[in-house]
């Protein structure tokens, strides 16, 4: 099921490639650009051969790890996604734990205390998280950073190899950003996961036998509770992928989504054909992995 | 007896007693008022603007809210508070438009999925995880960089991103309603599959189906608004509240007007569908019914 | 007493030794794009250029007014038309420590004419017309070109046709994106893709007196959080435009440089759509704009009205402030309008750009357009195919910004000659071409400027661009930062630079 689809993308992204107007030799040449030039260009980066040629030696250099190199630097693609992915997985993970650290306690608080005052204010709180968009959110941090506290993240950017300390202060604004809208859609996930089935007979059968109210919470209903929830993260780390984007941009990241988008605007077809391939292998094993998960948590489902 | 599932009634719930409950639920009601405000705002657009909506000025640049521009001018003196409200025309257009073709197709693929199962069914799910493996917004950009771009090939591509959803959440509620022993009896009486699909197996997915739609509207407004700051979406001079905020980056510091008034309002308008969407869920959702 | 006075002294020095042991004096510059490599016979990106200007250097350079100075070449002589020799400075060093001689002259420009290596420098407007080089001894070399070619001393300053080093070259396979090969006062350091780029100070380079250290250059897209980055002083430099102008103002720890540029923006016409074959609806277009309005508009106030050939072209400029088509008069632009048959107007698509002046400028021309009855559709293009469109020459009204170079050939012939390459508006006069021909096949500086004047003013009647502006650059950064002298030859010029705070 995987090779298909896989498959199915490659050559659709290698097909949208061709059809988006201009291309990476106008781009270099520019105003420069003489029919002589171009043909040596052409001639340089292949892509004089015909299409069917061109996917062909693409497709078969992916299968054995040659993602082939960039049209504009020379550099091999494979290496740099590999590189680049590691950073934004980084943020991915920073972002997921800040929207945990704030999503799981006040969904099950919002949850537990339904239809309070706690409640509705965790509601709207959430909601906000949802509705603001990114970029508005991280231009605004900063701005106001700036403004008030004459702070700027630093901008030269160190692995977290390198420094770590350093790294974690360039990471934690973005973290931030991207985290607080995943907390929203997380936060209302748990609160109606929990409700569901807080609802449940047997929840009211293990009350009924005079468990401890903590007890009982954690240990069925959230165990319970985190089906859908382990399915929304799953989603979201894979939304995460290409979401970042907008965000690495704005705070100067290196990170894939970046690659992905200076790419398809430069059409540099090796780096989005590679990318592309690769962020969709990711978001497929995530799933997958995701599906796995599911038969741990409930027995109760089996697949076929 | 057949091993059927038992049938449940999903079918919505007539009109008045939907809009009922939902204006019962004070976020509901919330949600409600905040999408019939914009599209208040939107219809009466013509009548509410102050001025021309394209009109360059040089002398007013960059004026602050007073009693002559309520909202503030922008860099090329154009009435900030005109823009906003033509604005909300344009980002509910995109809305409405990109989301229709997204559930209108999406319905259709997930109708199809659900009933005829099989190779059908398998083919379809792949088309809608190869469209669904794409991030969003990558998506988006690529289409509107084949297309060019304008304001159908936002929606036109906006659409095509969400397909997969709602056929998805189609495709499961046809296959909950279609193995029940309702549906069963239908079959034995004769009726021909179509007046199935359309007369008895629709009504009974509608409900996830408006929830998803809802949802989806705040979702394609801030696809719109993300797209128009890359630069890829509503092109300028055409005032969509996400196109005013790209061009409102530089100012920003000197005339922090330009970034508020579309943040609030963009923020505002999807704060509403989806609150909306959530009160919907709640009112909809059979469990829910005592 | 004087053993007490040799002490005190031999204190003094030691502190002012540990005065100037300290840190090393970093420029932090804060730019727009990702460099895209730095091989400077093959990348015309600016963001890469600004780099490369830093590490290669050409055998001539051309100062504020356009004259020809000498670079890597100390003296230069022209036996004949054909001809041209150089005498190498002696003592530059390469990156690698091994010192320049005419044989490396000669492999760049072989190199460069190399077909396989899709040169920038191999085309008529660089060194396309070189027939051969030739090496006379250690020190001097001789070029022979094709033809006559008068712009050839100027365009020998570009970028494209940097000395390189063969062995450096060849130590990297073949192209030089990512190391470094040249004479310059910067090495190519540490590159981490999408955030910065440093280069180190060559510390064998043929002038004295370069003081940082090392230039480190960022990219931060967003110009908001660039400006933000100078005033918290995380970077000492900028590349900026003229909308953040007042607020660099307000910040009391920033300098305004302000340059005035070889750079133009026109209105590009398509003479093949009908409506604008008629020479009186192209100069009604021109009567029509205010000019003064889209530069308050587009540029912040910060521009000059302007033609092709713009005020910082020295005497080869052609100065259009009292020129008749280029005084707003909508009355004489409507009665144009109605004498060529178009009093109802049309419609007609304008596409522009990412450039905020660009795309600012497209939708001012739509409104003052407007009132002659010319209905603007204005298309906004990202970069890529705005490119393609320009090539393609697929519009009917496209604002560029255009560079008026080194050399008035440029300014004129590239964009107005029948077989310009860069002639997008398709326009052909045989008189301009005769002129174009005459001025490039001689080196008589008057006779030269007699014929692009007259080609100048004739294209400036006919309009085939309407031009408006020629904008200001600016570039902001701390106080701190002395000695830096950017013009519109060399903006990143940083050899005799240093912070003193």
């Amino acid at each position: 099921m995987l090779i298909p689809i896989l498959l199915g993308i490659s050559i659709a992204i290698f097909l949208i490639m061709q059809l988006i107007p201009g291309d990476v030799v106008s781009g270099i040449l520019g105003i420069e650009e003489t029919p002589e030039l171009r043909a040596m260009w052409e001639k340089k980066l292949g892509i004089d051969k015909p299409l069917v040629t061109q996917y062909f030696n693409w497709i078969s250099g992916v299968v054995r790890g040659d993602f082939g190199e960039s049209f504009r630097t020379g550099a091999k693609v494979f290496p740099e996604i590999l590189w680049r992915f590691s950073i934004s997985a980084e943020l991915a993970i920073l972002a997921c734990i800040v929207a945990w650290i704030i999503a799981f306690p006040l969904g099950i608080l919002s949850a537990l205390k339904r239809n309070s005052f706690i409640d509705r204010i965790v509601r709207v709180a959430a909601l906000l998280g949802v509705s603001v968009p990114g970029f508005a959110f991280a231009t605004l941090l900063i701005l106001f950073l700036a403004l008030v506290f004459g702070y700027y993240p630093p901008i030269k950017y160190v692995s977290l190899m390198q420094n770590p300390l350093k790294n974690l202060e360039i990471m934690i604004l973005p973290a931030i950003v991207l985290g607080s809208s995943m907390a929203g859609s997380v936060m209302r996930m748990t609160r109606s996961s929990m409700l569901e089935v807080l609802r449940q007979d047997f929840i009211k059968a293990v009350r009924a036998k005079g468990a401890p109210e903590r007890i009982t919470i954690m240990r069925h209903a959230f165990r319970n509770a985190s089906i859908p929830i382990v399915t929304l993260v799953g989603m979201q780390i894979g939304i995460l992928m290409g979401g970042t984007v907008v965000i690495e941009q704005i705070f100067s990241i290196p990170g894939l989504g970046q690659y992905l988008l200076t790419g398809i605007f430069q059409r540099d077809f090796p780096i989005v054909q590679g990318t592309v391939l690769f962020m969709a292998t990711i978001y497929v094993i995530i799933n997958l992995l995701v599906d796995i998960l599911y038969t741990y948590i409930d027995p109760r489902i089996t697949y076929s | 007896m057949s091993d059927k599932k038992t049938y449940v009634d999903r079918r919505l719930p007539t009109g008045d007693s939907l809009l009922k409950q939902l204006w019962q639920d004070p976020l509901g009601r919330a949600g409600f008022l905040g999408i019939l405000f914009i599209l208040l705002l939107a219809l009466f657009a013509p009548i509410i603007a102050r001025y021309d909506v394209a009109q360059i000025n040089s002398k007013a640049r960059l004026a602050a809210p007073s009693g002559t521009y309520w909202f503030g001018t922008d860099n090329f003196g154009r009435d900030i508070f005109s823009r906003i409200v033509y604005g909300a025309q344009v980002s509910l257009l995109v809305g409405v438009v990109s989301v229709s073709i997204a559930a209108g197709i999406g319905y259709l693929f997930g109708l199809a999925a659900g009933f005829f199962e099989g190779k059908v069914e398998s083919t379809i799910m792949m088309l809608m995880d190869i469209i669904f493996a794409f991030p969003s917004i990558l998506l988006a950009l690529l289409i509107v960089a084949v297309l060019g771009t304008s304001i159908v090939n936002t929606m036109i591509a906006i659409g095509i991103v969400n397909i997969p959803v709602f056929a998805r959440t189609v495709r499961a509620s046809v296959k909950a309603v279609k193995g029940t022993d309702y549906i069963a009896n239908a079959r034995s009486v004769g009726l021909k599959n179509s007046v199935i699909l359309f007369r008895h197996i629709t009504p009974n997915s509608l409900a996830p189906f408006t929830v998803q739609a809802t949802l989806a509207l705040s979702s394609a407004i801030l696809t719109e608004a993300t797209m128009s700051f890359l630069g890829l979406g509503i092109q300028p001079p055409n005032p969509s509240w996400g196109s005013m905020l790209s061009e409102a980056r530089t100012y920003m510091e000197m005339a922090p007007w330009m970034v508020v008034f579309p943040a609030l309002f963009i923020i505002f308008t999807i704060l509403s569908f989806n609150i909306l969407g959530d009160a919907l869920r709640d009112a909809l959702d059979p469990k829910l019914k005592l | 007493m004087k053993r007490i006075l040799s002490l005190v002294l031999a204190l003094l020095m030691a502190l002012s030794l540990t005065a100037t042991a300290q840190e090393p004096m970093v420029l932090k510059y804060g730019t727009d794009a990702e460099p895209i490599g730095f091989d400077p016979h093959t990348v015309p990106a600016l963001a890469s250029t600004r780099i490369m200007l830093q590490m290669y250097e050409t055998l001539v350079d051309v100062d504020e007014n356009m004259n020809v100075v000498p670079l890597l070449a100390e003296t230069w002589e022209q036996p004949d038309d054909l001809t041209y020799i150089f005498h190498l400075r002696k003592g530059v060093k390469f990156h690698s420590g091994r010192e320049m001689k005419a044989e490396d002259v000669k492999y760049s420009f072989e190199r460069i004419l190399n077909p396989d290596l899709g040169a920038l420098g191999n085309s008529a407007s660089y060194a396309g017309y070189i027939e051969k080089v030739e090496v006379l001894d250690e020190y001097s070399v001789k070029f022979t070109l094709k033809q006559i070619n008068a712009p050839f001393l100027s365009a020998l300053a570009s970028s494209y046709l940097s000395i390189v080093d063969k062995e450096a070259v060849e130590a990297a396979g073949g192209n030089l994106l990512q190391s470094s090969g040249g004479t310059g006062p910067f090495v190519l350091g540490e590159w981490v893709p999408d955030n910065s780029v440093t280069v180190h100070r060559f510390e064998d380079y043929w002038q004295e007196g370069v003081k940082f250290e090392r230039i480190e250059f960022y990219v931060i897209t967003d110009p908001s959080a660039r400006m933000s980055a100078l005033r918290t002083g995380e970077v000492d430099l900028i590349v900026g435009d003229s909308a953040m102008l007042s607020l660099a103002e307000k910040a009391k720890n920033v300098e305004i440089y302000k340059v005035r540029s070889r750079n133009y923006t026109t209105l590009c016409l398509n003479l093949n759509k009908e409506e604008l074959k008629d020479v009186r609806v192209r100069q009604a277009i021109s009567l029509a704009l205010n000019r003064q309005e889209i530069i308050d508009l587009a540029f912040n106030g910060e521009a000059e009205i302007s033609g092709f050939a713009p005020a910082s072209m020295g005497h080869w400029a052609v100065d259009v402030l009292e020129h008749p088509l280029y005084q707003q008069d909508v009355e004489k632009a409507k009665e144009l309008m109605k004498e060529a048959g178009y009093e109802n107007g049309f419609t007609l698509t304008c596409t522009v750009g990412l450039l905020d002046s660009i795309r600012n400028s497209g939708t001012v021309i739509q409104q003052q357009l407007a009132a002659i009855g010319i209905n603007v559709d204005v298309q906004n293009k990202e970069n890529a195919q705005y490119v393609d469109d320009w090539k393609t020459h697929n519009f009917d009204l496209m604002v560029c910004q255009n560079g008026a170079g080194t050399d008035p050939n440029r300014a004129v012939a590239f964009f107005f000659s029948t077989t310009g390459s860069a002639n997008i508006a398709e326009y052909s006069n045989p008189r301009v071409d005769e002129l174009c021909e005459l001025a490039a096949g001689t080196t008589n500086v008057d006779q030269r400027r007699e014929y692009y004047h007259e080609a100048i003013n004739i294209i400036l009647d006919e309009c085939p661009n309407v031009t408006f502006a020629s904008p200001y650059d600016y570039i902001y950064a701390s106080t701190d930062l002395k000695g830096y002298a950017p013009t519109a030859s060399n903006m990143v010029n940083f050899r005799f630079a240093y912070i003193e705070k």
